[in-house]
């Protein structure tokens, strides 16, 4: 019991960007492969304005977010909307670029030294035999709401129904007077929002550090990869999956004679994907079609 | 004045030149055919219309306005509509909100003027017989009733300049008399309309007008009888002339 609230925390923290990107992927078809990075920086942020600027938790949170959206709103503007028309695989390497430049930013600005962002309420809860901090229960709490409030804006909403008409089809979307090109840009600071929610989840559970980068921006293409590319609740729902199996893999005594190396943890994502792009390439949750 | 007048219109894409200085102008209230062989630059006429290509030169005027620059989305706002040959839905989401997207990108004044959206959702499916689907995805339709959805849609979404598509391509012979009265239904309410088919009888029962393209050039104009007999249509359809 205590692996699946092990998994429920780090799924949470996945969701979140698993989430925003998958949102991406789905309006834009583009990937962004600075996603870990900006998760990075919203977390960092929030540090920064907690610890060393000394601000309260909630302002430097609101501030990390923030910050999350003006640095998305800039790499849109800078590093994909001026090659994603042209084809859209040219933000794979603007997008690099973009991680190599964001990782030196971040050494540059918060040092490598791994940071955390302090809380109070670290007393611990038990919930039907699983142990989990206050903090850590709140945290759970905060991005389940947050995913269903975004649940609510995106189907029983009018600019929800029409990002997802923009998200399934573009021409016809514009040709009735959807402002496609103002939706992409929305589209791209949510994302950075959500990836920053995930940062400071991050800073706040366990420790930020510049290594994490590029397994999280893994993780995320997994759970998207698995949910049906650009469908934001199958990435949600395989992001929860693949980190509750991630846990499964390094904390069960597995036939009663060894444990698996927590070096290997990390391969779940890699090898959910390998799965998922050999049995059901479309992902778990593509819908079929009628063809005639 | 014309509502909707082409200047000069060329459009070259990678070294391809697609449209030659296209010119034609269609007046309020008329419903003209737009035909031409495969290749013709019928639908990338459309596109530059739409605003979804920008010409290479030449103009478009909309109600005097030049609009050659303006994006897709203003020119739906200016009442620009769109029915495209590859299904212009949205396959995930149902009936309903196919119609509601469509009236809810409208100006703030026209959806106040519609009343009741739910009401004119429901109105609009049972125009084309699809109310009893209106919770189903749009995805799980025939191709006949994915193509009545989008013209209905269209049509009731306040435009008053309609372009068309191949709007019977995959439809059955009951389906496109139900679409050929749609579009009578705009023309007795002074909407206009150019419609891209190959169906020439349908192009004749149904339009004021007819323009022939071909290598991207307008060759042709004429009302549909004189256009149907002219020796140039013959040779561009079948390579030569009827007997």
């Amino acid at each position: 019991m205590q692996l699946l609230m092990n998994g429920l925390i780090a799924g949470s923290l996945a969701a979140l960007i698993a989430g925003g990107l998958a949102l991406v992927y789905g309006v834009l078809g583009v990937f962004n492969l600075a996603l870990g990075q900006m998760v990075l920086v919203g977390g960092y942020a929030t540090w920064w304005f907690h610890v060393p600027l000394g601000l309260p938790l909630s302002a430097s949170i609101v501030l990390g977010l923030l910050m999350g959206a003006a640095l998305s709103w800039a790499s849109f503007e800078l590093f994909v909307n001026p090659f994603y028309k042209h084809h859209r695989f040219l933000p794979l390497v603007t997008t690099i670029a973009l991680s190599m430049i964001l990782d030196a930013a971040i050494l540059l600005l918060w040092s490598e030294r791994p940071r955390s962002i302090p809380t109070t309420g670290g007393g611990m809860i038990s919930i039907v035999g699983m142990q989990a901090t206050f903090t850590q229960l709140t945290l759970i709490m905060c991005t389940l709401l947050l995913l269903c409030g975004f649940a609510c804006l995106f189907h029983s909403t009018p600019f929800g129904r029409k990002l997802r008409a923009v998200v399934q089809n573009p021409l016809a979307a514009m040709s009735l007077g959807v402002p496609a090109p103002l939706l992409h840009r929305i589209v791209f600071i949510m994302s950075g929002v959500f990836a920053a929610a995930g940062g400071i989840f991050l800073g706040i559970d366990q420790t930020l550090s510049t290594t994490i980068a590029f397994p999280l921006t893994i993780k995320a293409y997994a759970a998207i990869i698995a949910g049906g590319k650009g469908n934001i609740w199958g990435a949600v729902l395989c992001a929860y999956l693949i980190a509750i199996l991630e846990q499964l893999l390094v904390g069960v005594h597995w036939f009663g004679t060894f444990y698996v190396s927590a070096g290997y943890q990390s391969t779940v994502a890699l090898l959910f994907i390998i799965v998922f792009l050999l049995w059901k390439p479309q992902g778990l949750f593509a819908t079929s079609q009628r063809l005639a | 004045m014309s509502l909707l007048s082409v200047s000069h219109l060329s459009l070259t894409i990678q070294d391809h030149s697609i449209l030659h200085g296209v010119s034609l102008s269609v007046d309020e209230g008329e419903i003209v055919g737009l035909i031409g062989p495969n290749g013709s630059g019928k639908t990338t006429l459309f596109n530059v219309l739409s605003g979804f290509l920008k010409p290479t030169s030449g103009s478009v005027h909309y109600r005097g306005q030049d609009i050659t620059n303006v994006s897709p989305s203003k020119r739906a706002k200016l009442g620009i509509g769109r029915v495209f040959q590859n299904f212009g839905i949205f396959r995930e989401m149902t009936l309903e909100e196919n119609v509601l997207v469509a009236l809810e990108a409208l100006p703030k004044q026209d959806r106040k003027n519609l009343g009741n959206l739910k009401d004119v959702v429901h109105g609009t499916l049972d125009m084309v017989g699809l109310l009893s689907h209106a919770k189903k995805k749009a995805g799980s339709l025939s191709g006949g009733q994915m193509r009545l959805l989008e013209i209905a849609r269209t049509l009731k979404s306040g435009k008053t300049f309609f372009l068309l598509d191949e709007p019977t391509a995959g439809v059955s012979p009951k389906m496109t008399e139900q679409v050929a009265d749609l579009i009578r239904q705009l023309k007795i309410e002074g909407k206009t309309v150019v419609i891209i088919e190959h169906d020439l009888p349908f192009i004749s029962r149904i339009c004021d007008r007819v323009i022939v393209m071909d290598v991207g050039r307008v060759v042709l104009t004429g009302k549909p009888q004189e256009v149907k007999k002219s020796k140039e249509l013959q040779e561009l359809y079948f390579g030569a002339e009827l007997v």
